[in-house]
């Protein structure tokens, strides 16, 4: 029960620190809001300066729970001792007919019903993926370590952040749980701003049908009840356009500022949501076109971007220090750096844009109905979002649909239902407006949403891989269930991530191929595919046993021999996708005795430089890949540091690539490169018997000793039937799970 | 517009160039050759107290045990698997139980490798024994199960279950 209370009040206090921070903000702008528009604009608005706060501090190495504690107080206590906690303007805005009961009563009664389920989901421990995965795993990480640290091993270090440093604080004081009700009360305010933005343009009907018709949404009640970060970007996006119509009402100046700031950390929650922030540049430029002199219409554009980048630009700092690239781990075929291959941006970004499935034809059944390939639905009511295009009539229909459909641009570039989120509010408030002089056809939509979301109605025709809310958890919420009990039997990662933390000594990391529940453990996780590093060394573990990259041919160059200071094998074939170059080994040759390799050899590859030393370090585990599809032009370059007679040059790989065509160059004493040979014979070669051995050597050679399989992993089989042959010993068995560990 | 147009592509060819290249590298540690590649030396054990130590046994190892020793009986045996044939050692910890030696005397242990035999120890006292001695070349071949055993010239007889009790057995098998 502590642990329950623990987490209300972990997740209260952040809420109310959000709340106060943009009191403070909007007291300071001297923006007129009505109370009902305040809250949820205050607690986005103050979420985002919150966050750059906890930024700073994590930045500083200072995030140790008293710090963050007294940080977030020292917020509340200023607004409510300032007065701003209460509102000093609220009465000054324009006042606003109240709501109908009628209204009162649909509304309430639905949206009411959807809160109860959410908040004791949110409420139980975190068990959905991506939640007890990296959200929080990385949460809880930066708290272990009391600030950032560059990681290198994890594509979702490297993105922003923007939401989860709420989760920072809230998580220092009520774990998992405390989180999750952080963005609850996203969904919550979003709800709340979008009811406040029906009443603002007189349509209160179409506001609260569009407020249910997001919240009611299942991909909302299924992210808003985790540790996502879905809806609160949706909340921050809206905001965004709510200043916008606020300062486009008010006309001031100041106004611009919150647009600014959300806007820039709309980006910083989550990258595609950049778009939101283009809306609000050409908004702003459009309406201040006929300033005069032009500084005068450029200023409110110029204010806007300044302010966004004080949110965004810390991230990109963050990322280009570390990472060598301000949008990492996206456009790595830009900013090149070592931490993220080409080709797996390419096939993950092209997975993304699928997920799997052949055609995109039956997509938007999937996003109304099924659910089952893209992980959740929207709802069969947005079956009517055609109809929104009624809205146009409208100005504010017209420019809720410009909105809505900047920030839907981005969602083909992940087709993931919850990334359609974001322009949830935008469409369902369109909608509400294309109904809004039948407000009977209003109350019917919005109860047949009601009802056609509520999870058990939604069992009845959704696929069953569809993520939806299942259960209603109270006695987990409650801790009357023990949370141990709940995340066995609920969480498809926790059971391995407890494997790890009994039997994995304290600070060593493990290799997966699959990920765990990175939340509930202390150890560094390497997901095979989450980085460059992590797919090397997942590829050279599974050298062990896929025949298809081992070292099985050898190709051979046999020249005159001739003295030579720099050789290089040149690739000189475009190949199609994927097909890569691979090479285990580069060696040379005179005589028949291979050349010694000594400290004075230079290596140079193009293209992924960093890891041309796997095909010069005598080990059959290892390869170097270009990690890009071929072209004409790649090579390895070897500068011997002076002149030595070679009369052959070998290369050992694998045989998973047939249009390369390779050539030797020397370098003369013109440092002109000239043509020795080409089309090298090729020979098999002796895979050798200890390949297994090898792999696990090298693992281990990189300080990992520790490797979870599941049993549906490719390969899991190899591993279990004879450990020993890998240097491996079995460790622990879960259900579904083997750890190992290096005998040696 | 020309003059617009140039000015951005130099305010973005820097950061496109901006890339960390990095410099050449040396060559790296080398790793073993194929046929040198002996990352951990083999140690092939059974010790009594091992969960699996029963999936080992061959012959002569009584239902007799603790959770750390276990009565043999004349000829106990166990089988192993070799990964190489290279370098490696016999080992033995065994006890001669005091009261069982009064009864036997001194006794003679011929220890095996796949029935040959690689000594014969005399033993004149009771108590705590170590026995370890290198196996001859040829002997295993790596990849293969071997057998690994003890014999003792005399037993005595378990009054009560009838059972013939050769030594108190803790661990036994190869190393490298």
């Amino acid at each position: 029960m502590r642990q329950a209370v623990a987490a209300l009040f972990g997740a209260g206090f952040t809420v109310s620190a959000c709340y106060a921070a943009g009191t403070l903000v909007i007291d300071r702008l001297g923006a007129a809001l009505r109370r009902d528009e305040r809250i949820p604009l205050a607690f986005v608005l103050g979420a985002a300066c919150l966050h750059l706060l906890i930024f700073a501090i994590l930045a500083l190495h200072l995030g140790y729970w008293p710090v963050l504690v007294c940080a977030l107080a020292a917020v509340i206590g200023t607004a409510v001792l300032t007065g701003a906690w209460r509102g000093t303007g609220v009465d000054s805005s324009k006042p606003v007919p109240p709501l109908s009961w009628s209204l009162r009563l649909v509304f309430g009664l639905c949206a009411g019903a959807f809160s109860i389920v959410y908040l004791v989901n949110a409420w139980a421990p975190e068990v959905s993926p991506d939640g007890s995965g990296y959200h929080l795993g990385l949460v809880a990480r930066e708290l272990r370590d009391h600030g950032f640290q560059p990681i290198t091993t994890s594509l979702y270090a490297m993105l922003s952040q923007g939401v989860e440093m709420l989760y920072v604080p809230a998580f220092a004081i009520g774990r998992h749980s405390a989180a999750a009700l952080v963005h609850f009360a996203f969904a919550m305010a979003l709800a709340l701003a979008i009811l406040a933005y029906g009443r603002r343009i007189g349509k209160p009907w179409a506001g609260a049908a569009g407020a249910l018709l997001t919240f009611a949404s299942p991909v909302v009640g299924a992210s808003g009840s985790a540790a996502y970060v879905d809806v609160a970007t949706a909340a921050i996006v809206f905001a965004v356009f709510y200043w916008t119509e606020i300062w486009d009402e008010q006309k001031e100046m100041r106004l611009l500022i919150p647009v600014g700031l959300l806007a820039g950390y709309a980006y910083a929650a989550k990258y595609t949501a950049f778009t939101i922030g283009i809306y609000a540049l050409l908004f702003v430029a459009w309406r201040s076109r006929r300033l005069r002199p032009i500084s005068r219409s450029l200023r409110p554009v110029l204010l806007v971007a300044g302010c966004a980048l004080i949110m965004a630009g810390p991230w990109m700092a963050r990322n280009w220090i570390w990472y060598q690239n301000p949008f990492a781990p996206f456009g790595s075929w830009l900013f090149r750096n070592p931490y993220i291959h080409i080709i797996f941006e390419h096939d993950y970004s092209a997975n993304l844009r699928t997920y799997y499935m052949p055609s995109l034809w039956p997509l938007p059944m999937e996003l109304l109905v099924r659910g089952g390939a893209t992980y959740g639905i929207i709802g069969p009511v947005f079956l009517l979002l055609p109809a929104a295009l009624v809205a146009l009539r409208y100005p504010a229909g017209r420019r809720l649909l410009l909105a809505g459909a900047l920030v839907f641009s981005t969602y083909f570039a992940n087709i993931g239902t919850r990334f359609l989120i974001p322009c949830l509010p935008f469409f369902s408030l369109a909608i509400g407006l294309a109904f809004a002089e039948s407000v009977p056809l209003l109350g019917a939509m919005m109860v047949f949403h009601a009802v056609a979301s509520w999870p058990p109605v939604m069992n009845r025709y959704v696929n069953l891989a569809c993520w939806r809310l299942v259960r209603f958890p109270y006695k987990a919420a409650l801790r009357i269930t023990p949370p141990e009990k709940f995340l066995m039997e609920n969480s498809y990662g926790y059971a391995g991530a407890r494997l790890i933390e009994e039997h994995v000594p304290k600070g060593e990391p493990v290799l997966t191929m699959t990920g765990v529940a990175d939340a509930y453990t202390t150890h560094e996780i390497l997901v095979s595919f989450q980085s460059a590093s992590n797919q090397n060394l997942a590829e050279t573990v599974n050298m062990g046993w896929n025949i298809e990259v081992q070292p099985s041919v050898q190709r051979v160059f046999r020249f005159e021999a001739r003295p030579a200071r720099r050789m290089r094998v040149l690739q000189t074939a475009q190949a199609e996708y994927p097909e890569q170059w691979n090479v285990h080994e580069l060696r040379f040759y005179y005589q028949g005795k291979e050349l010694t390799r000594n400290a004075s050899w230079r290596l140079r590859a193009r293209p992924n430089p960093w890891e041309v030393q796997f095909a010069f370090d005598n080990s059959l585990a290892t390869r170097w890949r270009s990690e890009e599809v071929a072209f004409p032009g790649m090579y390895l370059d070897a500068d011997f540091g002076s002149e030595q007679m070679v009369d052959e040059v070998r290369l050992i790989t694998s045989s998973d690539f047939e249009r390369i065509r390779l050539r030797v160059e020397s370098m003369n004493s013109a440092n002109v490169w000239e043509n020795v040979v080409e089309n090298p014979k090729l020979e098999a070669a002796t895979i050798p018997s200890a390949i297994r051995l090898m792999a696990v050597y090298e693992m281990r050679e990189r300080g990992v000793r520790n490797l979870l399989i599941y049993d549906s992993n490719y390969g899991a089989a190899e591993f279990a039937k004879d450990p020993e042959a890998w240097g491996l010993k079995l460790v622990a068995r879960g259900e579904d799970t083997r750890l190992y560990r290096t005998i040696w | 517009m020309k003059r617009r147009l140039a000015i951005a592509v130099v305010a973005v060819l820097p950061e496109i160039g901006c890339q960390n290249m990095p410099e050449p590298y040396a060559p790296p540690v080398q790793r073993p050759a194929v046929e040198n590649f002996h990352p951990y030396r083999m140690q092939a054990i059974v010790s009594m107290s091992d969960d699996d130590a029963q999936t080992h046994f061959v012959q002569d190892l009584t239902p007799l045990a603790t959770s750390t020793w276990r009565w043999t009986g004349q000829k106990p045996t166990i089988r192993l698997k070799a990964r190489t044939g290279e370098d490696l050692r016999y080992s033995i910890d065994f006890v001669l139980p005091e009261a069982n030696f009064r009864e036997t005397g001194p006794v003679n242990i011929a220890f095996l490798v796949n029935d040959r035999v690689l000594d014969r120890v005399h033993y004149g006292s009771a108590g705590d024994q170590h026995f370890e001695k290198p196996i001859p070349e040829g002997w295993v071949t790596a990849g293969q199960d071997i057998t690994v055993g003890a014999e003792v010239d005399k037993v005595t007889v378990d009054p009560q279950k009838g059972l013939k009790l050769g030594m108190v057995l803790v661990r036994i098998g190869i190393t490298q």
